[in-house]
């Protein structure tokens, strides 16, 4: 029962994580804002992921993964509730706070969960517990779109109705429309507690501490910096997360704004992405049997970069079509890069591995920098230059390691990755 | 949606048209336990822009648990499919008629008959004559539109340094909605009856390739025309068609229209070759006049007077001072594909 919960854990913070994708195009309606503006929401979200990593392996350093664990869950679920003051108050700020909080709790969690579910039961069948729990992210992930695409997009105020209305009818859709975006994130808070009591009234036998989180010495942070495969790994994985980050967030806006797609069909746009995404996974798995995986880096980076530019070239159909593509791409970049920047870093790869997960913060900052070119030069589809660019990067750093060490770029990568 | 019938036309309606019968969630609302029925008359198909219309009035009546019976012309002067369509949709004791007159004077009789009946009746994008015929119009106010373009040519005009010849490439004569957006245009760019900045102005019957043979002629008479307002958009098309042949640079003209179709905006309007439109909304003609006639027939108020469904400028390229929005949003609120 314990593991069950934990499982819904998972799926729980890739449902909220990829709702926010949906949620960027949906208040750029209901507040009428700007590009920029909208995506401040993946600000809060991924700048509350980014912000909380090092509390959180303190907290489960100081108090143990199950108090790592109930801190995260309580505080992702106070984050859902704050839906409902939020949506009452009208103000764009407030959910902000509210996701930012929600994101906060779900780090903690994802942090602690981890090594929880590896201590909550037998060694010898831990990797197994934990690819399973794993495998409900991206299923959480696709449920999050879903809510999305049935249950908000199509029920928004359409914006031409928006046109003839007054100030007060304009406030009564506004509250309308926020009501549309509460029940998801009630309904996440509501599994939160659920699991959080259940969790918190059981006597379980793990850990309180755990070795893993030592924070890194000067000495190792020195050699990790000092080493350039590592070091433009890091840079390498904040453009990835970035990219990643900035494609989705912005594919229904792109299939409404540049195709005229309707809002209740754009979200199933970035459904395909996430499907295509993890139906890539499995072939990228297989791929890395046969080629060196800087190699298919360095390919599917540059497929991404060409998938960006249709997408930028291309204003129709074709286009929209590029931007779910580029989600092919994207599958293999975070694991493949993780392994490629940490092989043969001995006793630092654990400390080195943090900073690559910190690089998350690559998907707090970027979204806001395609919205600002977006608004600038007038146009979503000019706005894809930014993932292109940010994908470019992580081809360089592939062309990087397979010319400066044949060995990183190696077979033997297949087994890190 | 509980039923949808598509009838073919019939000896008598053959003649003059297409009568086309959908019938949306017929399922019981009124207080009274009738299904409430609503009927809504186009020009004609061929045109996105009643396509979008009846499409968002299914939507609406199945959202207010209501019957649409929709009724077409084959072109923009096919009134006798109208008036036939007007008679059936009497006889079939309808709740309320959403019409687009053809010929705003010739329905009028069959409407008159459908009012003395109970039968509420509005009139979308196109008046009746005279407009009290109907119960109420809504519509488009076709001189804001003419006024919104023509105050963003004359502030492209002063930020851009040009000096301003106008060619004005106007829908036909006698056409009140035509003349209502050319007098917009006019006032808005701040232009009086006769002001020799005026140098041309043609008919084009709101036609693609009469647009263009308007435009060819109009710059062969004056080849410094520097601001060209066209009446909707398949005449700007056709303006756009003949400067490009003409050899004109595009970005020393600026031209506007009005109407917001989804061919226009995206190829025309996102490129800059129209470089503003005034976009109008037949989903709020459909929305708000299936709503009205619904809650009319629940017992609430008879729509009365003008509803003005709404007109916003769409431009690439905005100028301070003059209100507009984005292609992006003409995009996603354009009609048509």
């Amino acid at each position: 029962m314990p593991f069950v919960l934990l499982v819904l854990c998972f799926a729980a913070w890739g449902a909220a994580a990829n709702l926010t994708d949906i949620l960027v195009g949906v208040f750029r309606s209901i507040f009428d804002m700007s590009n920029f503006q909208s995506s401040l929401v993946q600000f809060a979200y991924y700048g509350a992921y980014f912000a909380l990593a090092i509390p959180a392996a303190l907290i489960n350093r100081r108090f143990g993964y199950k108090a790592g664990v109930l801190t995260g869950l309580g505080l992702a679920a106070a984050g859902g509730v704050l839906f409902i003051p939020a949506s009452q108050l009208l103000v764009y700020e407030f959910f902000l706070l509210a996701l930012f909080v929600l994101a906060a709790g779900l780090s903690i969690l994802e942090t602690s969960a981890n090594p929880f579910v590896i201590a909550m039961g037998p060694e010898s069948s831990a990797t197994q517990r934990l690819n399973l729990a794993q495998a409900f992210n991206p299923v959480g992930a696709n449920i999050g779109v879903l809510l999305g695409a049935v249950l908000i997009l199509p029920a928004l105020t359409s914006e031409a109705s928006k046109v003839i209305m007054s100030p007060q009818e304009l406030r009564a859709s506004q509250e309308q429309d926020l009501a549309l975006v509460l029940p998801p994130y009630l309904g996440i808070a509501a599994v939160l507690v659920l699991i959080w009591l259940l969790i918190a009234f059981r006597r379980m036998s793990v850990p309180v501490e755990q070795a893993a989180v030592a924070m890194p010495t000067g000495g190792a942070a020195r050699r990790l910096w000092g080493n350039r495969h590592y070091r433009y790994g890091v840079i390498a994985q904040f453009f990835n997360v970035a990219a990643q980050t900035c494609v989705w967030t912005f594919t229904i806006i792109y299939a409404q704004d540049v195709v005229g797609v309707s809002p209740e069909n754009s979200g199933w746009y970035l459904q395909a992405s996430l499907i295509l995404f993890l139906v890539s996974r499995f072939v990228m798995v297989y791929l890395l049997g046969i080629l060196r995986p800087a190699l298919l880096l360095l390919v599917m980076a540059a497929f991404g970069v060409a998938c960006c530019l249709v997408a930028v070239l291309s204003l129709n159909l074709l286009g929209l079509l590029a931007v779910v593509a580029i989600s092919a791409s994207l599958s293999l970049m975070f694991p493949t890069i993780y392994g490629v920047a940490l092989h043969g870093l001995g006793d630092d790869a654990k400390f080195g591995a943090a900073g690559l997960v910190m690089a998350i913060l690559g998907g707090a900052l970027l979204p806001m920098v395609q919205g600002g070119v977006m608004d600038a030069l007038g146009s979503t589809a000019l706005g894809y230059v930014v993932p292109g660019a940010c994908l470019a990067v992580v081809a360089a750093y592939a062309l990087f390691i397979l010319r400066t060490d044949r060995s990183l770029g190696g077979r033997d990568l297949a087994s890190a990755v | 949606m509980a039923d949808r019938r598509h009838r073919r036309p019939t000896r008598a309606i053959g003649l003059v048209g297409v009568l086309v019968l959908v019938v949306v969630a017929g399922c019981s609302g009124g207080d009274d336990g009738d299904p409430i029925t609503v009927g809504l008359i186009t020009k004609q198909e061929d045109n996105p822009f009643w396509v979008t219309m009846r499409e968002i009035a299914e939507d609406v009546a199945g959202e207010r648990d209501a019957e649409l019976i929709s009724a077409t012309g084959e072109s923009d002067v096919d009134v006798e499919a109208q008036v036939e369509a007007l008679r059936e949709m009497t006889a079939s004791g309808v709740d309320g008629i959403l019409i687009a007159p053809n010929d705003s004077s010739a329905v009028v009789p069959a409407i008159e008959a459908a009012r003395e009946e109970g039968i509420v009746v509005i009139a979308v994008d196109t008046p009746t004559e005279p407009e009290s015929a109907v119960d109420a119009l809504y519509a488009t106010d076709n001189r804001l539109a003419g006024e919104l373009v023509g105050r963003y040519a004359q502030a492209r005009a002063e930020r851009d340094g040009i000096d301003p010849r106008v060619a004005l490439l106007d829908l036909a004569p006698g056409i009140r909605s035509g003349e209502l957006r050319r007098e917009g245009f006019l006032a808005g760019f701040g232009l009086e009856e006769g002001d020799p900045r005026i140098v041309g102005e043609v008919y084009t019957e709101g036609d693609r390739a009469k647009g263009e043979e308007g435009m060819r002629q109009l710059l062969e008479e004056h080849p410094d025309i520097s601001i060209v307002y066209t009446v909707n958009e398949p005449a700007a098309l056709g303006a756009v068609e003949a400067l490009q042949a003409g050899g004109r640079d595009m970005s020393d003209v600026v031209l506007v229209s009005v109407d917001g179709g989804c061919e226009a905006i995206k190829s025309a309007v996102r490129p800059g070759d129209i470089d503003a439109t005034a976009q109008q909304y037949p989903q709020n003609m459909a929305r708000e006049g299936v709503r009205a006639i619904a809650d009319a027939a629940r017992g609430g108020e008879t729509p009365t007077g003008f509803l003005n469904t709404g007109v916003s400028l769409i431009t690439g390229d905005a100028v301070d001072g003059v209100e507009s929005r984005d292609v992006a949003f003409g995009v996603r609120n354009c009609w048509g594909d």
